[in-house]
């Protein structure tokens, strides 16, 4: 009996190819091995590879010349623990991360609200709040800098015509940083902008129109229709603005060079600064490990959170 | 009372005309329709008088009141749009009582009234859905349920229908007419497909290029166009139009016939010629004929009736079924 149930059942072999046959038939397979590897071997060679080295190079006291010999186990993660600058460093990231997301995309979106639509003037507008962008970080930085020079920049002018002392807010302990910030949001704001301003022009006027007809006025649109809309693009430009302030240092190197007194540092300046500059590969890696962390936890968490439901 | 009137109504873009000086009058309580081919203006002018599109001239009144100038929201009008415009992020009862929650009303009132406009169109049970949860036809509902339930005088219609399949829309098109009956409100109705207008319309009103071609009842349409465009445009299959010697005969330049009052027979004959194809649909044949004199004539005839293709056959019509046409595709009446 049980064999005649056996010989009745019809085993997936026979009643459809197999997954690997499908695979070859349609194609899948010999994408699969001609896409793959290249990208695999890069990934590794560029990103794993260098990222298990700074692992191994972080127990050492190592200068960055010769082999690394002198292994010190968790010291430089324990030296890291505590440095009141690397408190500070990342401090300043959180402070960086919190003026992105509370200034910068609430300004983004306010100048997207006014100057999605497309007309001549609006993509003039586009183009201006979108240069700082493309300006190079160090470029803005420098530009910046010579502005609030309190010898000859805007900072000098103003306390002259105030008739005050000469200011000097980049070298201010209680300024400097707030500069920092204001020069990150004026910098990046653009780039969110046209996340939003992408997404606005991708809700149909139709909705609008309809919420015209209902009742509400502009404010009631932008609260009750576009703003609902737009999550997925504000979950993804809250994505980038985090990363990017994880990230930050093009800036603050021409801007302030994480002074005065390692007041204004972020985590890769930081790193830069303790790690390279004064020859401490192994303490520097010990500080990239950390902000791997930091980043991928981050990434995590939020992929699968914020960015999930949207 | 909520008669609808367009008075010298005109509407450009840059120097281009779409609308040129218009009059109508949609009766209180009426189904109006408004047909006509793509690009002559129905929605534009729809749209003007829900408030979206502003009037380069003339003026707009709802139950007396000129509107022209007036806000969407206060000229009393609902519209329901072809593309149904849900608010994706909300549930369909949200939907539903959007514009109550904006108008501040108590919130017991929004449910009660949610709740009676859901029961209408049969959406109680999806109150709590996403639109994306919805068949297309449930969207539609939940699109009329949002006009509805802001009570208002006159609803306006943009191609509602044309997302449907052709089921669903023949099924909608019985539900919005019994909505009608039960409303007693005007509708302003916007399509390009004359059998929506045909079966819905109280009054069809047929536009060429923004300018009214005529307005009627759908019979009186159909049975007495004023003009080539509305005959051939009202009417499936269409209106046949013959010329020649054939209209020479009825002393017009064109002769209308509609394809179900030709007949096989001798007796006077307008057309002979060669059946070159047949749809079979069961209560109806439709037969294609190419006549050497009139060229390709459609005629109408019983489901039963076998033709062979490339048989001859000739065509009588009906007497006083002819429709007569002079140069300028004007009416000179039958024959």
């Amino acid at each position: 009996m049980a064999v005649a149930e056996t010989n009745n059942i019809i085993s997936p072999a026979q009643g459809r190819p197999s997954a690997l046959k499908r695979a070859l038939s349609d194609g899948r397979l010999v994408t699969v091995l001609v896409f793959l590897p290249p990208a695999l071997l890069l990934f590794t060679l560029f990103v794993t590879l260098p990222l298990i080295e700074a692992a191994g190079y972080a127990g050492y006291k190592w200068s960055g010349y010769g082999d690394p010999t002198e292994w010190v186990g968790m010291r430089n993660f324990e030296i890291l623990q505590k440095h009141s600058a690397f408190h500070q460093s990342l401090m300043n990231t959180v402070w960086v991360i919190v003026a992105s997301c509370l200034l910068q995309i609430p300004l983004a979106m306010s100048m997207a609200l006014l100057i999605y639509r497309k007309t001549w003037s609006n993509t003039v507008f586009r183009l201006i709040f979108f240069a700082p962008y493309i300006l190079a970080e160090v470029a803005t930085g420098l530009i910046w800098s010579f502005i609030f020079d309190g010898d000859y920049g805007v900072a000098a002018m103003a306390s002259q015509a105030l008739g005050g002392e000469p200011f000097f807010p980049l070298s201010d302990r209680t300024w400097a940083f707030p500069v920092v910030l204001f020069v990150v949001v004026w910098k990046f704001f653009g780039f969110h902008m046209m996340i939003f301003i992408a997404a606005l022009q991708g809700i149909p006027e139709d909705l609008t129109e309809a919420a015209r007809i209902d009742g509400a006025k502009p404010g009631q649109i932008t609260w009750f229709v576009k703003l609902p809309l737009l999550k997925p693009a504000i979950a993804v430009s809250v994505f980038f603005a985090v990363i990017g302030s994880l990230q930050l240092f093009d800036l603050i190197v021409p801007l302030t060079n994480g002074g005065p007194s390692n007041s204004t540092h972020t985590i890769v300046s930081y790193l830069y600064t303790f790690g390279l500059t004064r020859l401490k590969v192994g303490f520097g890696s010990a500080v990239g490990i950390v902000l791997f962390l930091i980043t991928v936890a981050f990434a995590v968490v939020y992929r699968n959170t914020a960015m999930k439901e949207t | 009372m909520a008669e609808v009137r367009l008075n010298n109504l005109t509407k450009s873009y840059g120097g281009v005309e779409v609308i040129p000086p218009l009059d109508l009058t949609i009766p209180d309580k009426s189904f109006s329709v408004l047909v006509g081919p793509s690009g002559c203006g129905k929605s534009t002018l729809l749209r003007m008088v829900a408030g979206l599109e502003e009037v380069t001239s003339g003026q707009i009144t709802i139950g007396g009141e000129d509107v022209t100038d007036a806000d969407p929201a206060k000229r009393g009008i609902a519209m329901v749009f072809q593309s149904y415009a849900l608010y994706p992020h909300m549930s369909v009862a949200d939907n539903i009582g959007f514009a109550l929650k904006l108008a501040k009303t108590p919130k017991d009132e929004i449910r009660t009234r949610v709740k009676e406009a859901a029961a209408i169109l049969q959406l109680e049970d999806y109150l709590d859905r996403k639109p994306k949860a919805l068949s297309g036809g449930q969207r539609q509902r939940v699109a009329i349920g949002r006009a509805i339930v802001r009570q208002p005088k006159v609803f306006l219609f943009d191609e509602p229908l044309s997302n449907l399949d052709a089921a669903l829309r023949a099924q909608m098109r019985v539900e919005l007419a019994e909505l009608h009956e039960k409303l007693g409100a005007t509708m302003i109705y916007v399509t390009h497909d004359q059998v929506e207008a045909m079966t819905m319309a109280d009054q069809i009103v047929v536009l060429k290029k923004g300018e009214v071609q005529q307005v009627g009842a759908p019979l009186d349409l159909y049975n007495t166009p004023e003009n080539t465009f509305v005959a051939e445009f009202i009417g499936m299959p269409k209106m046949n139009l013959l010329n020649g010697a054939t209209a020479a005969r009825f002393g017009g330049d064109k002769v209308g016939v509609r394809p179900e009052h030709l007949e096989i027979s001798s007796d006077n004959p307008i057309v002979s010629g060669e059946v070159v194809h047949a749809e079979y649909l069961g209560a109806d044949t439709i037969a294609h004929v190419q006549s050497a004199e009139a060229g390709r004539v459609v005629v109408r005839l019983d489901g039963s009736h076998p033709l062979q293709r490339g048989s001859e056959i000739t065509l009588s019509p009906r007497p006083g079924c002819l429709r007569i046409f002079d140069a300028n595709g004007q009416s000179l009446g039958a024959a």
